[in-house]
């Protein structure tokens, strides 16, 4: 049992990394807009070069 | 496609290869308008340095900016804005806040102007303005993060905490070791006392401030019991003896940021919505000198410059016309629904809009001294002078923390007789088994949930009294132009007279009036069937139009202008259609009355609330619409202060309520008990008002009574169960029968009880 002289205070020292990470989060506004973040993964980013051809008479139109 | 500008907007998303906005988008977004080229001339005025130092932050070589933007729906816009941005040479940093529907954007000021960034977000179909950011937001912000931090150490510290807690509950069944006993209680020692220390100290600063004040707030019981139970049992902790309350005192700690950190969010909610509505558009003047016209910043001018007004635009400053004559659309200021026709001499003022023809206008006043700055000034004073609100809540918390604090004085006063040595525990537990938190927690939620559900249907609540007030109005008082009509231009009588249908009619007017700026036009334009060819349009600002039509003489306007005898007599604007001189139509036009004005006014006959009429306009129309509304009093011709006078009186024997939108309003709605402005309305009015309708339905001031009268059924279940247990506790806890994991298990229980039964006001 004495086993845990030791894990609790790691274990304490995980939970202050825990309040310090939370902590960072905040400050950086991470909870301000938490719909966003979720569905920023979907959006590819590469296609600007395969779209940007096949259409190229609908320029003039504008 | 539903337009060219639609399509335009999607050509430009395809080509920059940005299609997976369609693929993602959630919501689809609002129709938006075709851009105007006028509209994209004006951007250019952002550009100005002296513009600019209102609303973008300046360093060394980068710019930054917060917009607000119109038509954000979901995340697939925020994106599609990032990356048509992302695109522009010299922008270094951007993040758009679908929540906030606003942008963040930073950019090299030598690279890129503002205006080419807004005109980049115009193109993919969004609308961003600058905006003010109120004070009040500012400081919900800043207090949001730091209520955040400490609900987010108490959360995670108490979990630790109780953690031990449970290990030390079972050593009551199973018995433990004496030497873990003490491992865990300085454990929990240690994990709580940040909890105690940083989490919790709003309610000391609070409390403290509730004994200088010497008035009895609830923090007082909460800090006390807090303090009082920390330091007990630390103090057991090292002297080894005596009972622990970490775990109860971390928990408490965490409802209770949990319960002010959603309060303050609803409240910041409605704040920021209510502060995106506040945009910054560039006041321009035309500042004429040696017969030359230069662009200038409205706030640059000084006394005695001369300056251009066009027709349709608005007037920068007070000043005197020095040439031209012109109607001036005065509505904002003094509730007058027409025009004021005005000439040389005649005094203008800044804010009010010149309809008809331009003018050149000598600068009287600077900006800082004119008759806006003056209402606002009025507006402040007033604001001072509200009439103090008490909340039901305070009142019971107050009576609840006094009988709290003697009881548990009585408690130790009597142990200490009896028992010294267990005095100061039963005493603690007291303090911690009442625990004040169902009770601190009861009106908070209620009020929260009410909020974000009123925020949800378009109704924003600034100052949390209003929903206890809004209950004991007595008297409602409505300002006319703008908030029970339209205050626009609408067609409503078309007599006419040749062979010409009434529809020819007015298809031939709306064409003649597709060249002017007038407000009238509008009404036209609404009514307009089919189109006509028409050569040689001319507009006579100040006059009328005209236009050769079938090779006659078409002209509409006033009578003198279309050489006729005006054969209708009305109490509307009359305007005349004539071809060839023969009148061929007579259009009367005028300004219509909501069509939930009625409503809201027989609501108000339902429920005994007398009502007003309170406006500047001296026309007939005020007794008029009074009387197709049923509304008691009318007082019209009213000036600012004479509103703010009439409010006053009114207030020495009832509570009142006053819905108005012009800036002649903002005083009277600054000293009302609760205030209400329309989201169409002046800006002044709407930084003064306690509740802000989204949207033009009167209809919602019934649905904030409405929901407020819930509300306050809700906060009284909620104190009366938090009182209740109190009673059955409180005996129990006095003569020593509340062992701690009991109070910790009444005090959850009771606490959720509460919150679930606020949470039935968001259905």
């Amino acid at each position: 049992m004495s086993i845990i002289y030791v894990l609790i205070p790691i274990a304490m020292i995980f939970v202050a990394i825990a309040v310090w990470v939370f902590f960072w989060a905040v400050k950086s506004d991470q909870y301000e807009d938490l719909d966003r973040e979720g569905i920023n993964i979907l959006f590819d980013e590469d296609l600007q070069s395969d779209e940007q051809k096949p259409r190229p008479e609908k320029h003039n139109d504008k | 496609m539903c337009c060219p500008g639609c399509e335009a907007v999607a050509q430009t998303i395809v080509d920059s290869g940005l299609t997976s906005y369609y693929d993602h988008r959630s919501e689809n977004a609002e129709k938006g308008a075709s851009l105007v080229p006028e509209q994209l001339s004006q951007l250019a005025h952002y550009d100005l340095e002296q513009i600019q130092e209102e609303f973008v932050k300046q360093s060394d070589d980068l710019n930054e900016i917060t917009l607000t933007v119109e038509g954000i729906t979901c995340a697939a816009c925020a994106w599609l804005i990032e990356k048509q941005l992302r695109q522009l040479d010299g922008l270094h940093f951007i993040n758009v806040n679908t929540t906030l529907h606003r942008v963040v954007i930073r950019w090299r000021k030598d690279k890129l102007k503002l205006s080419k960034i807004l005109t980049e977000i115009r193109k993919v179909g969004y609308k961003a303005y600058p905006f003010q950011i109120n004070q009040q937001e500012a400081l919900y912000t800043k207090q949001a993060k730091s209520y955040l931090r400490r609900l987010g150490l108490a959360g995670i510290a108490t979990m630790q905490v109780m953690m031990f807690a449970i290990a030390l509950y079972s050593e009551l069944f199973t018995g433990m070791e004496e030497q873990f006993i003490h491992y865990f209680r300085w454990v929990s020692f240690i994990l709580a006392t940040p909890v105690l220390l940083y989490s919790a100290q709003p309610f000391y600063i609070n409390a403290w401030r509730n004994i200088r004040n010497r008035t009895l707030g609830m923090d007082i019981p909460v800090s006390i019991a807090l303090l009082g139970a920390y330091v007990a049992s630390g103090y057991a902790t090292i002297q080894e003896t005596g009972e622990v309350y970490f775990e109860a005192i971390s928990m408490f700690t965490f409802l209770l940021l949990l319960g002010r950190l959603l309060e303050l969010r609803a409240r910041r909610k409605a704040s920021e919505t209510s502060s995106n509505l506040l945009r910054l558009l560039p006041s321009m003047a035309t500042l004429i000198e040696a017969e030359t016209e230069s662009l200038i910043p409205a706030k640059t001018l000084t006394i005695g410059q001369i300056i251009l007004v066009k027709a349709g635009e608005t007037i920068p400053v007070d000043g005197t016309i020095l040439t031209g004559i012109s109607n001036i659309e005065e509505s904002m200021l003094t509730g007058e629904h027409l025009p004021v026709h005005k000439g040389k001499d005649s005094p203008v003022f800044a804010g009010t809009v010149n309809v008809t023809s331009p003018l050149t206008i000598q600068v009287e006043k600077l900006a800082q001294n004119s008759l806006i700055a003056d209402i606002i000034h009025l507006q402040d004073s007033a604001q001072q002078n509200k009439p103090h609100i008490e909340v039901v809540a305070d009142l019971v918390s107050r009576y609840f923390v006094g009988a709290l604090l003697i009881t548990a004085l009585c408690t130790y006063i009597g142990w200490y007789l009896i028992d010294p040595e267990q005095a100061f525990w039963i005493t603690l537990s007291v303090l911690v088994a009442t625990c004040p938190c169902a009770l601190s927690l009861a009106t908070p939620t209620a009020l929260t949930c009410a909020t974000a559900k009123l925020n949800k249907q378009g109704v924003l609540i600034k100052q949390h009294h209003v929903l206890e007030t809004v209950n004991k109005i007595e008297h409602m008082v409505f300002d006319k132009t703008g908030t029970l009509t339209h205050g626009d231009f609408v067609l409503l009588n078309t007599t006419h007279y040749a062979d010409f249908t009434q529809q020819q009619c007015i298809d031939l007017a709306a064409q003649l009036e597709k060249v002017s700026e007038h407000p009238i036009s509008l009404a036209f334009n609404l009514q307009q069937k089919n189109t006509v060819q028409l050569s040689n349009v001319i507009n006579l600002p100040g006059q009328g139009l005209q236009a050769t039509y079938q090779n006659k003489q078409l002209k509409l306007g006033h009578a003198q202008f279309c050489n006729i005898d005006s054969p209708l007599k009305s109490k509307e604007l009359v305007i005349y259609l004539t071809l060839a001189k023969k009148l061929i139509a007579s259009f009367e036009l005028g300004d219509t009355l909501r069509t939930s004005a009625s409503e809201i006014s027989q609501y108000c006959q339902q429920h005994n609330i007398e009502t007003t009429l309170l406006t500047g306009d001296i026309s007939s129309k005020s007794e008029e619409v009074a009387s197709q509304l049923k509304l008691t009093n009318v007082t019209k011709g009213v000036t600012p202060e004479g509103k703010l006078t009439h409010l006053q009186k009114l207030q020495k024997s009832q509570q009142v309520l006053m819905v108005g939108d012009g800036i002649n309003d903002a005083p009277v709605l600054a000293g009302a008990d609760v205030s209400v402005a329309l989201s169409s309305g002046t800006d002044i009015a709407k930084n003064s008002a306690d509740v802000i309708l989204l949207g033009e339905d009167l209809n919602k001031i019934i649905t904030l009574r409405r929901t407020a009268q819930k509300t306050t059924t809700i906060i009284k279940e909620n104190l009366g169960w938090a009182i209740g247990y109190n009673l059955i506790i409180v005996p129990l806890a006095i003569t020593g029968h509340v062992p701690p994991y009991i109070a910790v298990l009444g005090m959850s229980f009771s606490s959720l009880i509460v919150v679930s039964n606020s949470l039935r006001l968001l259905k």
